[in-house]
């Protein structure tokens, strides 16, 4: 194993750190017990490291936020014209009632208007590729402007093409709302001038960053998981009971040498997102929300891992479990990712720090509750 | 043990323990093998399991329904808005759910409008500004709101005409500029309202038809070249009387102009996700089990029985290749798929096996495993979801299977070449895995401790060993190679797919490396290997010969991925960059084409499989000399043809 060539090297050191055995003295036997702790932590730690567990685990985190920022920023690249610069498309604007549009498509960013007044020579237009869309403007008897808009079948582009026509068409609903107000019981608002603003805000703050905080909590947990089963398995559990350590405290150990990696790396993906320029209103409460859920999430995996018999059933349970959490969670006042953009974009409300606290609590409550099943548990048993 | 079986390259051609007996033995030991591991799954999950995994999913159902009633709720009230009930704006601020109103008299602004304790500030001279730095997203956020406001005002409104004064309707044509001529593959349209038409008042839409009857007469006389442009089935839809639910920012009904939307295949693309999300689940169950057979020496048991190794991992893999195919088409059957979209999702499954295979046989732990089984799906989910997302925009899209499903679902039709552009790579890569497994499925391998490269190096000699018992041990490298061609084109396309929405100033020099490296890196490493565990004699001519037929074996394997330029790749300027120009016309440049990089291939080979015969730093640097050398090659020649 692994973990046997990484410790040769520790091991050696730790026989000479441990203190007597038997222990004598109270004082010397709780500073051993400390030791013990520590060696458990760090042979836990070592073995993540051996393993290259941690870079993966990293590295998935890492290829996750990439394909969700991908998928975001092609998407929204895909679909809002202005965050591709592209050349002015003409268009031809052809019909018996073409002035209003005529008059709102020039004014749309990257569209140019050519009128014809003859319907055949805008298509043949078109087909020659002299413009790239053909409107069609008439109205009907009703004295609605009716729109009919033939677009290339040419991929990328007519996307593109499409949304920059929405625009201006939406424009000119606008004006011919504005036109009929008097028919109207409530008019429209204005809607404002649009102005430069990254597209990708609203994506980050509640998708990518509740992603990067919740991930490492929710890996925590799938190697306590993974530890113990693997250990109950392969029966090296057993052995770990000749320490001089209550089986709680090895359950600790290995809660603790896991649960802290989480906060470690939220507040890595923090730092680097404000290095990126996204502003986190309030860093200290996000790193104190993903503790709390670790260790909450930790203390449930361990749980899971000495309930069921088999490692496959523990982590069938536990991801069944994690996916539960997530969707029941809706029901909470405040879906834990809102509360982490609330605590991002610096508005957060009372609300948000009260289920701050209810995770804090909660993560308190769940560890005493795995103390008290561990205490009760027949190590022999498992 | 002393078993005289070589690894073996099929199940076809297994030699060994069981080759005098006949095929029907072969498949009654596959088939018992199968039970086993049926029997064995199903039964170590005990009934307390069972029950809690059942009521836990009977909560998340019901739940998750009531949730998807009133949405995720993500994005409430992440942004302040200090607005006065006064203004007309403070219902936009109530009602769109990213913002909560505080009054103006609550706002504080600091630092000239750097912070404060709102984002936006909207003042009763109907005046808007923003604060701090979230103001400009916030203030874009408004800006929409503004216009799903209105879009409820006007639903609210009896006069319809008025409310909505525009209709459009939108209309994909083919057109014929030369330049597309020869793309291999067709965007078909659709229009607008994919979705079904409002069911609103039918009233109004008379009077429309006819008004769109009207044009389309006219239309007719002006487009004469194209005759099946009527694939476009409702633009009648699009005329249809708005019927805006509650919901603002819903997607409205068809007609008004904020309901054009680009070509997304939206529904289509969630309900082909469906079916790959069974795979994530079977593999950790599979993957489990595999584990299983290496701790306590447990494998020990199968491997001495009669069976061959082939014949033990095709009959553990047997029931979670038919239980993912029979999960497959009862999704398919309830999404209305067709026959297509199973075959379609088939090479999935089997990769997704394959890899979580070859992943188990390597892993060392438990955690080891779950890493290992979380990077299969999330890579291979990205191979399958990317690229579908474009299905209706451009050919690349067809580098996933999933955007066959797509094709099906919206009922246009596959042709087989269609089809085997986006499987074959699949197909080829799952049995290049199962093979690299098989070949460690073994006494020696199974239950020893070693890393993760160092395993996979054994695989591969486990193959170079088996090729040398056939052959030669020169010809290794030559199969090898082309073994290798299914992954790299698989790599090369998924970073195609990754890389095309980004900007080409960024994207170019990226594929151009990444490119590079994974060729030189597929062309090197069974040779590394040969080398690491002593299967060639460690000297700079064995090295130099060895790297010549992996470059000879690579380049005629590499011809195969011509293929993409059958579907119009190499029009985009990234594909350019991993694939190379698509072919000149011209005589002589296209024999200088076919050869140079006959030439590359064998001196980048040769660059890194001497460098290997010294160990595995001089391997790492001549690694990065050869891909350099290859990026250099790639850059002289597209500027040559440019």
């Amino acid at each position: 194993m692994s973990r046997d060539r990484a410790d040769t090297g520790s091991a050696r050191r730790e026989s000479i750190q441990r203190g007597p055995n038997p222990p004598s003295v109270d004082t010397e036997a709780s500073r051993s017990v400390w030791h013990a702790r520590w060696a458990l932590i760090r042979r836990e730690l070592q073995s993540l490291r051996s393993e290259k567990t941690i870079i993966l685990a990293i590295a998935i985190q890492l290829f996750i936020a990439a394909f969700s920022s991908f998928l975001v920023v092609g998407l929204v690249s895909m679909y809002d014209p202005s965050a591709i610069e592209g050349q002015e498309r003409a268009i031809a604007v052809t019909g018996e009632d073409t002035d209003e549009l005529a008059a709102v498509a020039s004014q749309q960013d990257g569209l140019g208007v050519d009128r014809y007044d003859d319907r055949a020579d805008a298509h043949a237009a078109f087909e020659e590729g002299q413009v790239d869309a053909v409107l069609d403007a008439n109205r009907d008897d009703e004295g609605r402007l009716v729109v009919r808009t033939t677009v290339p079948d040419e991929g990328l582009q007519t996307t593109v093409l499409v949304v920059q026509l929405r625009e201006a068409l939406e424009t000119l609903e606008y004006t011919e709302r504005i036109a009929n107000a008097d028919r109207l019981a409530e008019q429209p608002l204005s809607v404002p001038e649009a102005i430069e603003a990254s597209p990708y805000a609203g994506f980050t703050y509640t998708i990518l960053l509740p992603l990067l905080l919740f991930l490492p909590a929710f890996i925590s947990g799938s190697m306590v998981v993974d530890s113990l089963a693997e250990e109950r398995q392969r029966g090296t559990l057993e052995l770990l009971r000749v320490a001089p350590l209550s089986f709680v405290d090895v359950v600790d150990a290995k809660l603790v040498a896991t649960a802290v990696l989480a906060p470690i790396q939220a507040a890595v993906w923090l730092a680097l997102l404000a290095v990126n320029g996204t502003a986190i209103a309030q860093p200290f409460a996000l790193v104190g929300l993903v503790a709390a859920l670790s260790v909450l999430v930790a203390a449930v995996g361990a749980g899971v891992a000495l309930y069921a018999p088999e490692r496959r059933q523990s982590q069938l349970l536990y991801s069944v479990g994690i996916v539960g959490t997530l969707v029941v969670s809706t029901a909470l006042p405040e879906h834990p990712a809102n509360t982490v953009a609330k605590f991002a974009t610096g508005s957060a409300t009372a609300t948000s720090w009260l289920a701050l606290a209810g995770y804090g609590i909660a993560a308190a409550f769940t560890l005493l509750a795995l103390r008290w099943y561990v205490d009760r548990l027949e190590p022999e048993s498992l | 043990m002393s078993r005289s079986e070589g690894p073996s390259i099929g199940p076809a051609d297994a030699p060994g323990d069981g080759a005098d007996d006949g095929f029907a033995s072969k498949l009654r030991r596959l088939g018992r093998i199968a039970r086993w591991e049926v029997t064995r799954s199903t039964g170590t999950i005990d009934r307390r399991t069972l029950l809690i995994l059942v009521v836990m999913i009977a909560v998340i159902g019901v739940v998750g329904f009531v949730a998807a009633e009133d949405g995720l709720g993500l994005d409430d009230e992440i942004y302040v808005v200090g607005v006065d009930e006064s203004n007309p704006y403070h219902d936009v601020a109530v009602e769109a759910n990213q913002f909560r109103p505080v009054s103006l008299s609550d706002v504080e602004i600091a630092d000239d409008g750097e912070s404060g304790n709102v984002d936006l500030v909207l003042t009763p001279d109907g005046e808007i500004g923003y604060v701090g730095p979230n103001g400009e997203a916030a203030y874009d956020v408004f800006r929409n709101a503004v216009g799903s406001y209105n879009e409820g005002l006007m639903a609210a409104e009896n006069d319809s005409p008025a409310a909505y004064p525009v209709f459009v309707s939108l209309e994909y044509q083919d057109r014929n500029l030369g330049l597309f001529a020869e793309e291999g593959f067709e965007t078909e349209g659709e229009t607008a309202g994919d979705g079904e038409p409002g069911s609103g008042d039918g009233g109004d839409t008379d009077d429309d038809t006819e008004a769109d009857d009207d044009t389309e007469a006219d239309d007719d006389s002006g487009m004469t070249t194209d005759p099946d442009a009527d694939g476009m089935p409702s633009t009648d839809d699009g005329l249809q009387v708005p019927d805006i639910g509650g919901g603002a920012g819903e997607q409205t009904a068809p007609g008004t102009p904020g309901t054009l939307s680009p070509p997304f295949p939206f529904e289509a693309l969630v309900l082909a996700f469906l079916l790959i999300v069974p795979m994530n689940f079977v593999i950790q169950v599979y993957g489990g089990s595999i584990m299983q057979e290496r701790l306590k020496r447990r494998g020990e048991l199968l491997l001495v029985s009669p069976a061959s190794r082939t014949e033990i991992v095709a009959g553990k893999t047997l029931p979670y290749l038919l239980g993912l195919v029979g999960l497959t088409a009862a999704i398919v059957l309830s999404i209305d798929g067709g026959v297509l979209s199973i075959a379609a999702v088939f090479p999935f499954a089997l990769l997704f096996l394959g890899a979580t295979f070859a992943g188990a046989m390597f892993a060392r732990s438990f955690k080891e495993l779950t890493f290992v089984t979380v990077t299969v799906s999330v890579v291979l989910t990205t191979y399958a979801f990317v690229p579908a997302i474009f299905s209706n925009v451009t050919p690349i899209a067809l580098i996933s299977p999933l955007t066959l499903v797509v094709f099906d679902l919206q009922g246009e039709s596959v042709e087989l070449v269609e089809y085997l552009f986006s499987t074959g790579a699949l197909y080829l890569g799952s049995v290049v895995l199962f093979l690299l497994g098989i070949g460690v499925y073994r006494e020696e391998d199974m239950f020893a401790q070693k890393p993760i490269p160092a395993k996979i190096i054994d695989a591969i000699v486990s193959q170079i060993d088996s090729i040398t018992a056939r052959v030669h041990a020169y010809a290794s490298p030559f199969v090898l190679s082309i073994l290798s061609i299914p992954f790299v084109f698989g790599a090369q396309l998924l970073g195609v797919a990754l890389l095309f929405a980004i900007p080409d100033a960024v994207a170019l020099p990226v594929m151009f490396v990444f490119a590079a490296a994974v060729e030189e890196f597929a062309k090197s490493i069974h040779v590394y290997a040969g080398f690491a565990r002593s299967r060639f004699d460690s000297t700079i001519r064995v090295g130099a010969i060895l790297g010549g037929i992996s470059g000879i074996g690579f380049f005629l394997g590499e011809k195969a991925t011509h293929a993409v330029q059958l579907v119009g790749i190499p029009d985009l300027s990234v594909g350019t960059a991993a694939f190379g120009p698509a072919l000149s016309s011209e005589p002589l440049v296209l024999v200088a084409l076919f050869f140079a990089p006959l030439v590359l291939h064998i001196v980048t080979a040769v660059i890194s499989t001497v460098g290997a015969t010294r160990g595995r730093t001089s391997y790492a640097l001549a690694f990065v000399v050869a891909t350099i050398v290859h990026v250099l090659y790639n850059l002289g020649v597209i500027a040559l043809v440019a």
